[in-house]
């Protein structure tokens, strides 16, 4: 039999986007500013999975400016309205839709002005990157000249908005209800290596293809997507909590083992776009998803490569081997009839 | 967290020994320190307080190395960086650079030595069954009516247990006497939970020269470790290679073999089958590696016994 | 203990300070200096993060006591260009996204930057292998690979320095890829994070914590640590003056405990002195009476009548049970052609962001108690607080400071009421960092499961029936418990329409360390046991595995395991975008590993075999360009 056998499985998923069997809410202002900037304050933001950007990103399409001219004030209960939790894969959903109804209040407030400055009708007013323009007209400024005028004529743009998930709580018999609105799929192929003489697993591929409703930021999605994968590569493979009586057995890292470098499949990403029909954005999540089918795609993957059903995480060195060495006995013609 | 009241750096060999012998009763040696800082943490020692650390890493004579008769002393001071930065050493102890390259990762390699590692006597230290392979000794150095009195002990007397060695208490380690092993192959297998920065459950370090003709093995050096207290140097498994005809069935026989030596109280049955492993894979690597023509392995693959 | 004196150079500039003996080169650079950029996520060498050049070489500064680096010359990420420019190397992290959260990227760009000077020509396997003491748990590290090799290239005049700028855009920034606008300040080190952050007349917070997993507490007596100097406050659960409690579903945790501990690592009082020394030096001076309790560390055996109970309110040690019931399961299994029982298990899992709990709080001059923290939910600690320390909303005040990682991991509030309480008794600004060691034992992990696991299918594959039973071990508090529970029914089945289908999901308490909100929140958890059984019976019936899929898959109309009719479903494109990219051979699930076609490939990558670099000739010393 050769050392290292490789095998191939495949695995699943489903998730609900925004706080669970409940109502979902999140707040936001916007402010079109001097100079034809913005200021956008929401409740809770950043904790590394990019949603700064991508609310740059929903405002600055909205009003028409450019990402790098908007300033997110946030993550203040005494400073910013409610915007509830960072987590639930909520927060594209509803801070990102949150912040485009503001943002779209303050364009209206503007444009209204603007509309009546020209004399045309606000319909035909459109907005990118930093310059207002009537449709079928050479009527066009600068959106520093339209933020100028609006307040010359005595209006600050400014707006609001609240977006609402609406999810309702399960029946405590039957469990039934309709705990989310927006839901996404995800599956994932993993392409394994198994170490026979150590039983160490190399996950070498990974094909992640999740539903995000629509990308916002294409670059952001599949680092969630990359960053999902490998902790659960981490749980399917490594990582495990101890305790004995009580007292945890891995005080560090040394003991807690954890994915680095050279642990990495290459990660390929497929995104799918399904549109939320209930929202102003159309994106669902992608934050948690990643991460639901990749233990079972490498555990189908092993179980495609040697032969061994892992049922119990992690799937360790030490138990692959010791799994293999049970199914060796069971078989008497090593792992697979016929030899290597 | 780890405080003490006085940090020394002695830049002579004299004055370190003069220091460490006046110490104030808790006092530590410390190296790359590496391992001393993480000790004292919680889940560990927890917090401990050091009257005294002496730094060794400036003491000249501790540092660099040189080849003497067939034999390469490696100042204490030489950290595991060492062997893969540097071409003469890659070339004079072959197993280094590949047990270095799974030991730790590189901002650790730059400042750990392999003097420490040894002093340690961790039974999973990956540096111990190299220097076991490669006839290592340790050089003992203490001040004996002001003088610098020296004694060399074998690797394998040197480590007592866990964490227990033969240093005494006067004593620090100057040195580390290799055998050159210029023109052998060498290998190191290793495995943990992960491939980097992990502590091994059991690894595996060989040494392998062929005769002219390529076809037999004229010497071959064999070490695990992890199995046991001590490393462990596969004697027995060197012999019945040694001059036998380089082929598939000799190394898995070899390897069935060096598995009855495996004798450690914890994880036994799933270090004596990553053991058998390990030994064929660790000739058959440092075979490859053996510098000048590629060694044919003739014969074919056994079906492993998993 | 004498003041030891150094000089070094650092950043180009000479430093002479003296300090104390004890200082590692990472505590200098923070706090003597308020170089913050270097990050303390572990303190034992094993992540990476706190990495500086030291004489050229890279180090790990947590490992290096500060005398080692007298003489030297000391680089950090500060350093590395000057204020307002980006090296190559940073302007690659920029360009492709490879900060997310942040904590770890100065540590990852010093060791990218180390790895091109030691190599500029480095081949990727060489550029992880020196990548391979960071530990990032955000990226997945692909965009940092992607990163290094691409300054590689900018530094090798193989690709245009313009490339490492940003994108034009075209009709929209909706599908753009804009780049991270918080990137710039995190490849710099000049993002502060909580423990980064210092304000005049400061204290420093340590925490004394349970040794037991289960005691009664029968005393404390703090009168010796709080008459020690420079000691400003010692408080236990007694300073509490609200009602004490805290939890994302039931308030069952205390501030501190209170009566009696349930977990090892559980705060039972804190210090708050006016160095982190003087804080730890006093923890020992608290005296604890316990009366040990039996314990309880195993799900089952919590729910056996007689254990141990945890928790007064409940007595069957239950925090939730969450029961989903739809159609027939006895009509679905004797409709069945196949029957398979089985049973799976998932372990805690910690989530290792790489920066452990740390805050602030501060009363500020209106009387608001303004509490700074990496919190991930800081409405509803705002909520909580001020029942704790009976104030109004408005004068309770949570600012997140940014976030290393949370991962589910920062929603507890499992040390911002202590902070908030001290700050209340001395009236100054208090900071508390947790060690690696501590975050470990005091942060609530990701829930273990048992499942066992019942699935009937007819013989083309349609699933007839289910019957999931997940029981997880909740730890010593609620936490998120009922939540995970109830996410965990609700996705359990996985994304398949059952007919008929019997879930049951319960979390219980024991004296072991919590479990609580983790990324997938009990999803990951069921879907495990799901996707394993599918495959098991795609096996029995010689079925393709993404065929057994979509035989059950959900469609649009299809009513969920909670019978709420979907108005969208993607699965099948998903499916087949899948089998597509990976360019699936069709077949049964039969361990044909070997003999598949659509192994390897360009979308692959080699396995690790370690030691890129040992075949090459010596580049230790050779050539140097600016990385």
């Amino acid at each position: 039999m050769d050392r290292k056998l490789r095998g191939r499985g495949v695995a699943a998923s489903w998730y609900g986007i925004a706080r669970t069997a409940t109502i979902d809410r999140a707040g936001a202002w916007a402010e079109l500013d001097d100079g034809g900037t913005a200021k956008i304050v929401t409740g809770v933001t950043e904790i590394g999975e990019g949603i700064l950007t991508l609310l740059a990103q929903v405002a600055a399409d909205e009003l028409g400016i450019k990402p790098s001219q908007v300033t997110i004030g946030d993550n203040d209960t005494a400073r910013s309205p409610e915007a509830a939790h960072a987590g639930a894969t909520r927060q594209t959903y509803m801070i990102g839709n949150s912040v485009a109804l503001a943002s779209r209040e303050a364009k209206k407030a503007l444009f209204e002005q603007i509309a009546d400055h020209w004399g045309v009708e606000i319909d035909t007013l459109r907005s990118f990157d930093g310059e207002v323009w009537a449709e079928g007209t050479n009527l066009r400024m600068s959106m520093e000249e339209a933020v100028a005028t609006c307040k010359a004529r005595g209006v600050v743009p400014v707006g609001s908005a609240s977006f609402t998930a609406h999810g309702t709580g399960l029946d405590p018999v039957d469990g039934s209800g309709s705990p989310w609105q927006a839901y996404v799929f995800g599956t994932q192929v993993a392409e394994v290596e198994v170490d026979t003489y150590t039983g160490e697993v190399q996950v070498l591929g990974i094909w992640a293809v999740h539903d995000v409703g629509r990308a916002i930021n294409p670059r952001g999605v599949e680092g969630q997507i990359e960053g999902g994968v490998v902790q659960g590569l981490g749980q399917a493979l490594m990582e495990d909590y101890r305790t004995e009586k009580g007292h945890t057995t891995t005080h560090g890292f040394a003991k807690y083992i954890l994915p680095t470098s050279l642990d990495i499949p290459q990660i390929n990403c497929t995104i799918v776009e399904d549109p939320d029909p209930l929202s102003p954005l159309g994106a669902k999540g992608i934050g948690e998803p990643a991460l639901v089918p990749t233990a079972p795609a490498i555990m189908n993957a092993i179980y495609d490569a040697i032969g061994v059903r892992m049922k119990s995480l992690p799937a360790t060195p030490e138990k692959i081997l010791s799994a293999l060495r049970e199914r060796g006995a069971n078989q008497e013609s090593g792992i697979r009839q016929g030899g290597a | 967290m780890l405080t003490c009241d006085t940090y020394h750096m002695p830049t002579g060999l004299t004055e370190a020994l003069t220091l460490w012998s006046e110490a104030p009763a808790g006092s530590r040696l410390v190296s790359g320190a590496t391992d001393i800082l993480p000790w004292a943490r919680e889940g560990r020692a927890g917090d401990v307080h050091l009257p005294a650390m002496i730094d060794v890493t400036r003491v000249p004579e501790m540092s660099g190395y040189r080849v003497e008769g067939g034999r390469v002393r490696l100042g204490a001071n030489t950290v595991y960086q060492d062997f893969l930065s540097k071409d003469d050493l890659r070339r004079f102890l072959p197993c280094m650079p590949y047990c270095a390259i799974w030991f730790a990762d590189d901002q650790i390699r730059e400042v750990a030595t392999l003097a420490g590692n040894l002093v340690n006597a961790s039974p999973v230290a990956d540096g111990t069954p190299p220097v076991a392979a490669l006839n290592g000794e340790v050089e003992l150095t203490r001040l004996a009516d002001g003088k610098l009195a020296r004694r060399l002990v074998p690797v394998g007397d040197f480590i007592l247990g866990p964490g227990k060695t033969d240093l005494a208490e006067d004593e620090i380690v100057t040195a580390v006497i290799l055998d050159d092993a210029t023109g052998y192959g060498g290998s190191f297998q290793k495995v943990g939970q992960r491939r980097s920065l992990v502590i091994s459950v059991a690894c595996c370090a060989a040494l392998v020269k062929t005769d002219a003709s390529g076809t037999k093995f004229e010497d071959l050096r064999l070490a695990l470790g992890g199995v046991g207290p001590r490393p462990i140097r596969l004697t027995e498994v060197e012999e019945a290679l040694r001059g036998a005809e380089i082929s598939h069935g000799a190394i898995a026989k070899a390897a069935d073999l060096a598995a009855s030596k495996v004798a450690s109280r914890s994880r036994k049955e799933y270090r004596r089958d990553v053991v058998v492993g390990f030994v064929r894979a660790a000739i058959e690597e440092a075979l490859g590696n053996q510098p000048g023509a590629p060694v044919e392995i003739r014969g074919a693959g056994e079906t492993a016994d998993v | 203990m004498s003041k030891l004196k150094i000089e070094l150079e650092v950043n180009q500039r000479k430093v002479v300070r003296e300090t104390e003996p004890q200082k590692r080169l990472l505590d200098f650079l923070r706090e003597d200096l308020n170089l913050t950029g270097a990050k303390e996520g572990c303190g034992a060498g094993e992540c990476g993060t706190c990495s500086v050049f030291v004489d050229g070489k890279l180090v790990k500064s947590c490992l290096m006591p500060v005398a080692k680096a007298s003489g030297c010359k000391v680089e950090t990420i500060e350093g590395l260009a000057e204020p307002g420019q980006l090296t190559p190397v940073q302007k690659a992290f920029h360009k492709t996204g490879a900060s997310q959260c942040g904590y770890c990227i100065p540590g990852m760009v010093m060791a990218a930057t180390s790895a091109l000077r030691a190599n500029p020509d480095a081949g990727i396997e060489e550029i992880k292998e020196r990548l391979g003491g960071n530990i990032c748990r955000c990226t997945g590290y692909t965009k940092i690979f992607e990163a290094v090799e691409m300054a590689r290239a900018v530094i090798a005049g193989d690709m245009a320095p313009a490339e490492l700028e940003e994108d034009a855009v075209g009709a929209s920034y909706i599908g753009a890829n804009v780049r991270r606008l918080d990137a710039p300040s995190k490849v710099s080190g000049r993002l502060k994070y909580a423990a980064d952050m210092r304000m005049p007349d400061m204290l420093q917070m340590q925490v004394l914590r349970s040794p037991h997993a289960h005691a009664k507490i029968l005393s404390i007596d703090t009168s010796e640590a709080e008459a020690m100097e420079g000691v400003a406050c010692v408080i236990t659960s007694r300073d509490v003056p609200g009602q004490d409690g805290f939890g994302v579903f039931v308030h069952d945790q205390p501030i501190m405990a209170r009566g009696k501990v349930r977990h090892v690592g559980e705060a039972v009082a804190a210090v708050a002195a006016e160095d982190l020394l003087t804080a730890r030096r006093a923890l020992s001076k608290i005296r604890v009476e316990y009366q040990e309790l039996p314990g309880i560390f195993d799900p089952q055996e919590a729910m056996e009548p007689g254990a141990p109970v945890v928790h007064d309110y409940a007595p069957g040690n239950v925090v939730k049970h969450i029961p989903v019931r739809k159609g027939d399961t006895a009509a679905g299994f004797a409709a069945a052609d196949l029957v398979l029982e089985d049973d799976f298990s998932t372990q805690q899992v910690e989530h290792a962001y790489l920066e452990p709990e740390a805050g602030i709080a501060y009363v500020d001059p209106d009387d608001v108690v303004v509490v700074i923290s990496p919190s991930q939910n800081i409405t509803h600690h705002r909520h909580m607080l001020s029942h704790i320390i009976d104030k109004p909303i408005n004068k309770v005040r949570f600012i997140m400071s940014p976030v290393g990682g949370g991962f589910g991991g920062k929603e507890d509030m499992i040390y911002q009421g202590m902070l908030a309480l001290a700050a209340m008794k001395t009236h100054r600004p208090v900071q508390l960092n947790f060690t690696r060691e501590e975050s470990l034992i005091a942060s609530a992990k990701r829930h273990p499961s048992l499942v066992h696991y019942k699935m009937g299918l007819t013989k083309d594959g349609r699933i007839t029936a289910i019957e999931f039973n997940m029981l997880s071990d909740g730890g010593a508090y609620g936490m998120s418990s009922e939540g995970v529970m109830r996410k965990a029914a609700i996705l359990s089945c996985g994304p398949y329409e059952v007919e008929n289908l019997k879930v049951d999901t319960t979390a219980v308490y024991t004296n072991n360390t919590p479990s609580g909100a983790f990324r997938t929140f009990g999803g990951m958890q069921a879907q495990f046991a799901t996707e394993s059984m599918m495959d098991m019976a795609a096996e029995a019936l010689g079925m393709d595995p993404f065929e057994i899929r979509r035989v059950n898959m959900m469609k649009i109309g299809s009513r969920t395991h909670t019978q709420q009719e979907l108005t969208t479903a993607s699965l099948d494109r998903v499916l087949d975008a899948a089998e597509k990219a990976s360019r699936w051979e069709t077949g049964a699930p039969v361990s044909r590993g070997s003999q598949r076609g659509d192994l390897g490939g360009p979308d692959t990558r080699a396995p690790c075999t370690l030691g890129a670099r040992i075949n090459q000739p010596d580049v230790a010393a050779g050539k140097e360009k600016v990385a």
